[in-house]
């Protein structure tokens, strides 16, 4: 097709009908490899559009103008940022995903720093793309579970490079795609600063959140990693003071770091033991701690036969205990017994 | 009560022969060797008359005093005999140390079930949070540990906490006596052991109380200052410490307040913790063998005070 019979037909269709301008018809400046605008600053903007990325995403069978809605003729104005939620709403009649996550969003970190008018604040397309949005099931796509890092760290580049090196970045670089990426941490959508009680990783809920894989019901068992990590940290003085409402005392980050966690093994681990007193001994936690203090086993499970001492003196409590109780109880009875038979003897 | 009722009997008895010697005395003031030459009519008719009347004081004295239910309720109530059992250091002992075992239990057991809703509900609403509560914990144990030290200097210092404490340490005789007890309760003895100043069951609260201060302090120093002990023995002093405790709590709740409190003999409570006090019959009744040294030693001394006297009298003479 020819340039000028594109535009004759873009005119009647604009002229005639009325109706909104069909995809072919934006692609016939879209699709050029060189449209571009020139912004105030002098930069060079480009405005190609490749169809092919349009025809691969879940959007393929809608035109450019169920999106961006103000544009209505051609030649248009600068066109408006699309906003997702036009389609994205609950009782949608075109069928369109929808569901909490919007509003979700519209909560968290970066929602609320779009409502302040932040303008590097993530936006939809920023995370799911533009004209490229596909599933989180197909590999290319910037949400498929191992890409999710990368996609975070298009922003967070610095935290990317920490997590990257850590036990838990290395193991998904490895290809374990059980490896938590950004988002079994910090959510999804509802991604909240830490400072606020109901962000994931906020004190009073980093240890579900990471006892979602280090708990009872955790996938790092069939790596051969211990499960009892939550129930040993809940027994521990910490936890109990966390479910005393503590928010001093620590948490599984306080101890083995966030993005930064790494093996028990590695010299840089916050966990390995030479580092160990300096853990223990923040300003706000042990100042005083040293070697001493630091040595022995932190989750360590009085029930468990591999604790050692501690394990027997914890049997030998329940044994006394029970023993000492059962004995006390018969004496009381017995005479409760011969008190009341001897009342019954008399009259 | 078995004695009072025998008490009772002989008071009976002494009341009626006491009546017929004042019978017999005014039979002899009316029948004297002087009105010898009255017509023997006459001193019939006026013995009849004086003893009728002192027959009517007899039976009005039988029906009001003499009516057992009476005079066992006037031997029963009257004042008796105290014996002081625990002097005012003892006693001062026992009352800081429960107070500081109350508040220790009450700030110490949430942390042991933190996830009961009622631990929650007392460190956080009632004390304001751990930090406040853990506090109070400390407050409670200082109080402990006054207490322990104090003891120790009781027991080593004072003439009454030496003795009591040599009389505490156990011997063959409590086993003997427990043994008797449990037939006493299956009802193969009639009657259950005699105890001296301390039976057996006082000498086990006695001692269950020392080892408890034993592992409770000693534990509880090491989590107090944590930072100069190795976290191994933390985490030893911390699973004693919270077993010993629950241990100890269930033993005063159960043992203790059983005997008492909840025990028929002294319920609702004995409150010799407050006066010191133990009256003639609880003497007799508890400690039989303590009552019977303390009479007989007291005897002895009378005894000797009379010899004494009257060594003095000879020699002035």
């Amino acid at each position: 097709m020819r340039p000028w019979s594109m535009i004759v037909g873009l005119l009647a269709a604009g002229l005639l009908t009325g109706q909104a301008v069909a995809l072919e018809n934006c692609m016939i400046c879209h699709g050029k490899k060189d449209h571009h605008k020139i912004e105030a600053s002098g930069k060079r903007v480009s405005l190609y559009v490749d169809e092919t990325t349009i025809e691969k995403s879940v959007h393929a069978s809608r035109k450019c103008t169920d999106c961006h809605v103000d544009i209505t003729e051609i030649p248009h104005q600068p066109a408006q940022k699309v906003n997702c939620r036009r389609c994205h709403y609950s009782g949608n009649p075109v069928g369109a995903p929808q569901g909490e996550l919007y509003d979700q969003y519209e909560h968290s970190v970066h929602g609320l720093e779009v409502a302040r008018g932040n303008p590097k604040a993530p936006v939809c397309q920023d995370c799911h793309g533009g004209h490229d949005v596909i599933s989180h099931l197909i590999p290319e796509s910037g949400f498929y579970r191992e890409n999710i890092p990368r996609t975070c760290g298009t922003c967070h580049i610095d935290t990317y490079a920490t997590y990257r090196e850590s036990v838990h970045g290395m193991a998904l670089d490895s290809g374990n795609v059980d490896a938590p990426v950004c988002t079994s941490c910090h959510g999804e959508h509802n991604i909240e600063r830490p400072e606020l009680p109901e962000s994931k990783v906020s004190p009073i809920h980093v240890t579900e959140t990471c006892s979602e894989c280090h708990g009872p019901k955790g996938v790092v068992a069939k790596y051969g990693i211990k499960t009892d990590r939550t129930a040993t940290f809940e027994e521990s003085f910490h936890g109990v003071a966390q479910l005393m409402e503590n928010m001093m005392v620590a948490n599984c980050a306080s101890c083995h770091g966030y993005h930064d966690i790494r093996a028990e093994d590695d010299p840089k681990s916050s966990i390995y033991p030479a580092n160990i007193p300096k853990t223990c001994g923040k300003p706000d936690c042990h100042p005083e701690a040293n070697a001493n203090f630091a040595s022995g086993k932190i989750h360590v499970d009085p029930t468990s036969e591999e604790s050692g001492l501690l394990y027997y003196i914890s049997r030998g409590f329940l044994v006394l205990t029970v023993s000492v109780l059962a004995g006390l109880f018969i004496y009381i009875i017995m005479d409760l017994v011969r008190r009341a038979r001897a009342a019954r003897g008399k009259r | 009560m078995e004695d009072n009722k025998k008490l009772a009997q002989q008071q009976r008895d002494n009341l009626i022969s006491e009546l017929s010697d004042n019978i017999l005395k005014t039979a002899k003031t009316i029948v004297r060797p002087e009105d010898g030459d009255r017509k023997v009519g006459e001193i019939a008719a006026e013995i009849r008359q004086r003893l009728s009347f002192e027959a009517n004081v007899l039976l009005n004295e039988a029906v009001t005093r003499l009516s057992p239910a009476r005079l066992y309720k006037e031997i029963t109530d009257a004042p008796q005999r105290t014996f002081q059992r625990f002097g005012k250091n003892f006693r001062f002992q026992h009352a800081l140390m429960f107070i500081s075992v109350i508040i220790l239990i009450i700030t110490g057991m949430p942390l042991k079930f933190p996830t009961l809703g009622i631990s929650k509900f007392i460190v956080v609403d009632v004390f304001g949070g751990l930090e406040n509560s853990t506090l109070i914990h400390r407050i409670g144990a200082v109080g402990l540990i006054f207490v322990g030290v104090w003891h120790l200097g009781y027991i080593t210092i004072s003439r009454f906490g030496r003795r009591d404490f040599l009389l505490m340490i156990p011997r063959p005789g409590d086993i003997k006596d427990f043994f008797h007890t449990l037939m006493f309760f299956v009802g193969r003895r009639s009657s259950g052991p005699k105890f001296g100043r301390f039976s057996f069951i006082e000498k086990f609260d006695y001692w269950a109380v020392y080892w408890g201060m034993v592992i409770m302090i000693g534990s509880g120093i090491i989590m107090w200052f944590k930072e100069w002990f190795p976290k191994y023995l933390y985490d030893i002093g911390r699973e004693a410490h919270s077993d010993e405790g629950l241990l100890a709590t269930l033993a005063i709740v159960i043992w203790h307040f059983y005997n008492v409190h909840f025990n028929p003999d002294v319920f609702p409570m004995s409150w010799v913790w407050w006066h010191g006090n133990l009256t003639e019959d609880e003497m007799k009744h508890h400690h039989p063998l303590e009552y019977a040294e303390i009479i007989e030693a007291e005897s002895k001394r009378i005894i000797e005070q009379q010899e004494k006297l009257e060594q003095a009298g000879s020699d002035e003479k």
